[in-house]
């Protein structure tokens, strides 16, 4: 389980987070919510620890993540699945899959991973030795999905999914997000997209101005009237 | 017009000076595409590995395996040491450039204190040992370093093409945060990087001193050229510098043999003009 407790971080003189406390059970998906700058990508790289935090906890699986390098979290099951994809762009896209099981333990099953991920996305087997750079939006963020599923993740941070992608390529990105956490990853899903989130979250916090002002089971947040006016057009 | 057979042998005088440039580059090219720092001190490695070879095999007679087999590793270490220094004082792009012409200055008069600044020769029985093909004089010692030269740039674009270091590398110089989310830890790779790029320095300080004469000052002649073959191939690429290196040696010889010798660093520096003028993504 992902336990954050009264996490406080930012950037210079600005904080970006304040008192945020979140957990993730084993096998859930948990989706955090809120507008442009509320603070959801400082989250996922504070979760990553690409991004020191100032105050709080981190523990993850009972062990504190807190003083780990970013190195470290492959190993402990944590893959992240970055905002705006962040490819390798002139590395081919099987190169980038590579990346993904690059930690030793994750080697030995780069064919059976590559097979799964290649099952899934048909479109990146026929890619495969194409410059990740070149490729359409949403075949980058399906190579972005693949290079974390590489790596055997027990946790997995997506930020930002759909950003920027047609929607019916959101759709089969949300499609995996279902299938991988139906096999038992949990997951903590960042979105702009709070219907498409809070559609298949467990759960959901709602993050204003770098605080959580809400959380519940993620049906009970689409049937709050203040939610849906302020994130789903008051409808 | 001179003959055929002039022409021939130029050509191939072309690409043995060409094998030399790309064994001299290969360093640079590595360490300025993947670790972001140009290394103006990989000559001087160079030149310092060509000066211990001269004094180790030409002067005390020692075996060139040995010779061979204990530079290596020591010019190892000195890239580790060098790397050791970049990130310890989080020296840029530009600034590397700044450190390693005084780097470069230093070992210079460091050389000049120990071997004086007049020319050495070191006799080798491959110094002057040819063979006759046809009407061309193919010399041998020129023939192993081309050899050695396909070795090590191939074996360097299979090592950053085929193995998990390698891609490391590369992801790691395109993106650092993203690649250590996924476990690459650059700093150890750009240790075992610069090391590796020493050691391939000191074998070019090999040839160096097997090939010609050698002298102080020469290790500012061969920079403009070299480091043309390095943007023309592309950063961190090995066989492109391979290929641009042979292209700027052919070039050379050509002109060498069909104007004066006075014009043929006119033709690298002018090659390079031109890359950078109609490619300048290039660096």
């Amino acid at each position: 389980m992902l336990s954050l407790e009264s996490i406080v971080a930012g950037y210079g003189d600005a904080v970006a987070l304040s008192d945020v406390s979140l957990t993730i059970a084993a096998g859930e998906l948990v989706a955090v919510v809120g507008a442009n700058g509320a603070g959801k990508t400082t989250l996922v790289n504070v979760i990553a620890r690409l991004l020191p935090m100032r105050a709080g906890r981190l523990t993850w699986e009972g062990a504190d993540l807190g003083r780990l390098p970013p190195q470290a979290l492959g190993e402990r099951g944590i893959a992240l699945i970055p905002e705006g994809r962040r490819l390798f762009g002139a590395m081919s896209v099987e190169e980038n899959l590579d990346m993904g099981c690059y930690r030793r333990s994750a080697r030995a099953l780069r064919e059976e991973g590559l097979e799964r991920v290649y099952g899934m996305f048909p479109i990146l087997r026929e890619r495969r030795g194409q410059m990740a750079g070149t490729l359409s939006g949403g075949q980058q963020q399906m190579v972005a999905i693949g290079r974390a599923l590489m790596a055997r993740p027990r946790l997995l941070l997506i930020d930002e999914p759909s950003l920027g992608l047609a929607p019916s390529v959101v759709q089969q990105v949300f499609e995996v997000i279902r299938t991988v956490n139906a096999q038992g990853v949990s997951m903590l899903l960042i979105e702009q997209n709070v219907a498409l989130a809070l559609q298949v979250a467990d759960r959901g916090y709602v993050l204003e101005n770098g605080r959580i002002v809400a959380q519940a089971s993620a049906s009970a947040l689409l049937e709050r009237p203040d939610i849906r006016a302020a994130y789903l057009g008051g409808v | 017009m001179p003959s055929a057979t002039l022409l021939a042998q130029s050509v191939l005088s072309g690409v043995f000076s060409g094998a030399l440039y790309a064994l001299m580059g290969l360093g640079i090219s590595l360490a300025w595409g993947l670790l972001r720092v140009i290394n103006l001190a990989h000559f001087a490695f160079v030149f310092l590995a060509g000066y211990l070879v001269y004094q180790c095999i030409g002067v005390s007679g020692w075996s060139p395996t040995l010779v061979v087999l204990l530079a290596l590793p020591l010019f190892f270490v000195a890239g580790v040491a060098l790397q050791w220094l970049f990130a310890r004082f989080s020296v840029d792009e530009f600034g590397s450039l700044l450190v390693t012409f005084g780097l470069t200055i230093m070992i210079e008069s460091l050389i000049q204190w120990i071997w004086t600044a007049d020319v050495r020769r070191m006799e080798t029985p491959l110094s002057t040992w040819s063979v006759k093909l046809g009407p061309i004089y193919v010399p041998v010692a020129e023939s192993i370093l081309l050899l050695v030269t396909l070795a090590v740039v191939v074996a360097a674009w299979a090592w950053l093409r085929h193995t998990y270091v390698g891609k490391a590398l590369r992801a790691s110089a395109q993106n650092p945060v993203i690649a250590a989310a996924f476990g690459v830890s650059h700093r150890r790779l750009a240790f075992l990087l610069s090391g590796v790029a020493a050691a391939t320095g000191a074998l070019a300080g090999v040839f160096v001193a097997v090939g010609s004469p050698i002298s102080p000052s020469q290790m500012f002649g061969s920079l403009g050229v070299v480091l043309a073959a390095v943007i023309l191939g592309g950063l961190g690429n090995p066989l492109g510098l391979l290929a641009a290196s042979i292209l700027i040696g052919i070039a050379e010889a050509l002109t060498m043999a069909l104007t004066a010798p006075s014009w043929a660093p006119l033709v690298s520096f002018s090659l390079l003009i031109f890359i950078l003028v109609l490619r300048p993504d290039r660096v």
